[in-house]
């Protein structure tokens, strides 16, 4: 059944929002399509509820709040840092539970140190759910893209290689395979019968008359230059790709890596854990471990109950605008998301920005709270 | 119970499903004139001909408004969500082959697979400043392909009802995803199909929308051992 009442907390909700020195913001419910299609891909589409308007704009029903609440700051332009919340519905075609559900949540924008607003946003969303559910010991998984891509960086890789693993984050499957590639000598690239001619041709290995050679071809056969890759593009990639395919992660790397995607250890441990596994491994991970380090201190110096929370080293997003934190807060020994965060500083400008914005934020998904309050009676 | 066949209602597709019928010994004659869109096959009381347009049998199985259809693989997989739990694809019929294809400008000299597309994809937005488009009729096939077989998420399908493979050189998209069968349109636009970028091997298929009553229908089976006797 479709929710057509606020959840019976929103007022304490909303007041706990208000504590926190927010700003309630509410945005339109018929947003437009792009920004979703563009920022979280095609997959979206059919995961949302679109629509066209009488002109032929593709429009849908707002299926999250963070990129309304991003393109209204942007559009307004009322300078950061701004701390907004919002509370309101959402429509998504989901396999469980209703097409129409409440979201509330809190988008930090523009407050420049990243340890205190990462810990403030998982320290704001344990508080406004454990305000929901008092008595419930609650349990949040944390992930550092950051640190995952410093790994990458320092087993000197090759950049291509380093973008296409860092690209496969959090998408575990996706990363295994991409890891089983670079071990195994069987899967070298794949190229075409014209790349055989170009190295005949003595063309690959210079650039600027492979450059030129890809120019001439493509306004020959009616390509345009500047409407899709450029010739610099191919030949940059081709270069690029020919490093992919000579490159073998040896034996031990592969393990190293692997080695890091696997810890698993509660959040206080993490500092020193991965400190030992710099250390062991002589990777130079110092910048990462610092932020991370910084984080830490900044939970504990914000009060936040830092036993509940644990670190997952291969926990991420598989999405370009997430760039460093990522968490989920769940009651202990049930599986339902009832909170979920992360940091976003690549996505602002990505709206459109004209400056760099850093920001983080969280949301609440408001029926599975409802749920959790329900059985947490039941069983009192 | 009566039993619907739909087949295709012109061209080519319609010639070979008559066929086939033929040789399987339904015979199927025009109620009315030719140009009628209901038939019926000689002797077979039970059974009655609907023509429909490829992409409306395929629609019309999904929602079991007919019983049997023949059609293009790629529609059916294309037009129904979950097809394999919806129909049943009975029997290959030899005919209307078309692969689903991603092709790529042949000067794309970096590209020949798709993991190949997922590192230029994942850079497109930075040096474009927007995502990599496909011109394509085919969004779920594409979808399934990209994002469920190749983990690649960032890309924008702009949709193309006819002349898919100009999109590339127009401009309009950077690469497409359409049907091909000899692959001789993909070489004049100057388009290659990608080593592992096959998303589905097409051809017209006899398909049997999933209903409970079939199981029980002694006709059902009877059309299934004719047409599969006549391959």
């Amino acid at each position: 059944m479709a929710l057509i009442n606020l959840p019976a907390f929103s007022q304490e909700l909303l007041a706990d929002f208000e504590s926190l020195g927010t700003l309630r913001v509410d945005t339109p419910v018929i947003q437009p399509a792009e920004p979703f299609l563009a920022m979280a891909g095609e997959d979206l589409r059919r995961r949302i509820f679109m629509t066209e308007s009488e002109t032929g704009e593709s429009l849908c029903l707002r299926p999250e709040f963070t990129i309304p609440v991003c393109l209204r700051h942007i559009e307004t332009a009322t300078g950061t840092p701004k701390r907004y919340a919002y509370l309101g519905e959402v429509f998504r075609q989901r396999r469980e539970g209703g097409n129409e559900f409440y979201q509330a949540g809190i988008e930090d924008l523009g407050d420049t140190d990243i340890a205190a607003s990462d810990a403030r946003a998982v320290g704001s969303a344990m508080r406004v759910v454990a305000n929901r559910l008092p008595g419930r010991r609650l349990s949040v998984t944390l992930g550092d893209q950051s640190v995952f891509e410093a790994v990458v960086g320092a087993c000197g890789l090759p950049g291509g290689w380093q973008k296409r693993l860092i690209h496969a984050f959090g998408d575990q499957k996706h990363l295994q395979k991409l890891l089983a590639e670079l071990a195994d000598p069987k899967a070298a690239g794949v190229f075409g019968p014209e790349v055989e001619r170009l190295a005949i041709n003595g063309m690959l290995d210079d650039e600027a008359l492979l450059v030129a050679h890809i120019g001439q071809t493509m306004e020959a056969t009616g390509y345009s230059t500047n409407a899709s890759r450029s010739p610099q593009d191919i030949a940059r990639r081709l270069k690029e790709k020919m490093e992919l395919a000579n490159t073998r992660l040896d034996p031990e790397t592969l393990d190293l890596v692997r080695e890091f995607l696997a810890l698993d250890m509660p959040l206080a441990d993490a500092p020193a854990a991965l400190f030992r596994f710099a250390e062991k491994t002589g990777l130079a991970l110092d910048g990462a471990l610092s932020g991370f380090d910084a984080r830490v201190a900044a939970l504990a110096a914000i009060g936040a109950d830092v036993s509940a929370i644990r670190y997952r080293a291969a926990f991420g997003r598989p999405l370009d605008y997430y760039t460093g934190l990522v968490f989920e807060v769940e009651v202990e020994g049930t599986q339902a998301v009832l909170a979920g965060g992360g940091r976003f500083d690549r996505l602002l400008t990505l709206l459109g920005a004209q400056e760099h914005i850093p920001a983080v934020g969280f949301s609440l998904w408001l029926d599975r709270i409802e749920t959790a309050i329900a059985v947490s009676r039941g069983a009192a | 119970m009566t039993i619907t066949i739909a087949l295709p209602s012109k061209g080519r597709m319609k010639d070979d499903a008559s066929a086939i019928f033929e040789r399987a010994g339904m015979k199927i004659v025009a109620v009315g004139n030719d140009r009628s869109y209901r038939g019926r096959v000689e002797g077979w009381e039970d059974v009655e001909i609907a023509f429909l347009s490829a992409s409306e049998i395929s629609r019309e199985l999904g929602n079991g408004s007919i019983d049997f259809g023949v059609t293009g693989e790629d529609l059916v997989r294309e037009g129904l969500a979950n097809a394999d739990a919806r129909v049943e694809f009975c029997a290959r019929l030899g005919f209307g082959h078309a692969d689903v294809v991603v092709a790529v400008p042949e000067i794309w000299y970096d590209v020949d697979t798709m993991a190949d597309l997922g590192d230029v994809a994942a850079d497109f937005r930075a040096r474009h400043g927007r995502r990599l488009a496909i011109a394509t009729k085919y969004w779920r096939l594409t979808q399934n392909h990209f994002s469920g077989s190749h983990g690649i998420q960032l890309y924008r399908i702009v949709e193309s009802l006819g002349a898919t493979e100009g999109a590339p050189a127009s401009g309009s998209a950077d690469i497409i995803v359409d049907i091909t069968s000899t692959g001789s349109t993909l070489t004049a636009n100057h388009l290659k199909i990608l080593a592992d970028g096959v998303i589905l091997r097409s051809e017209a298929c006899l398909v049997r929308a999933r209903k409970p009553a079939h199981d029980t229908d002694p006709t059902v089976g009877r059309i299934l051992s004719a047409v599969r006797d006549a391959l």
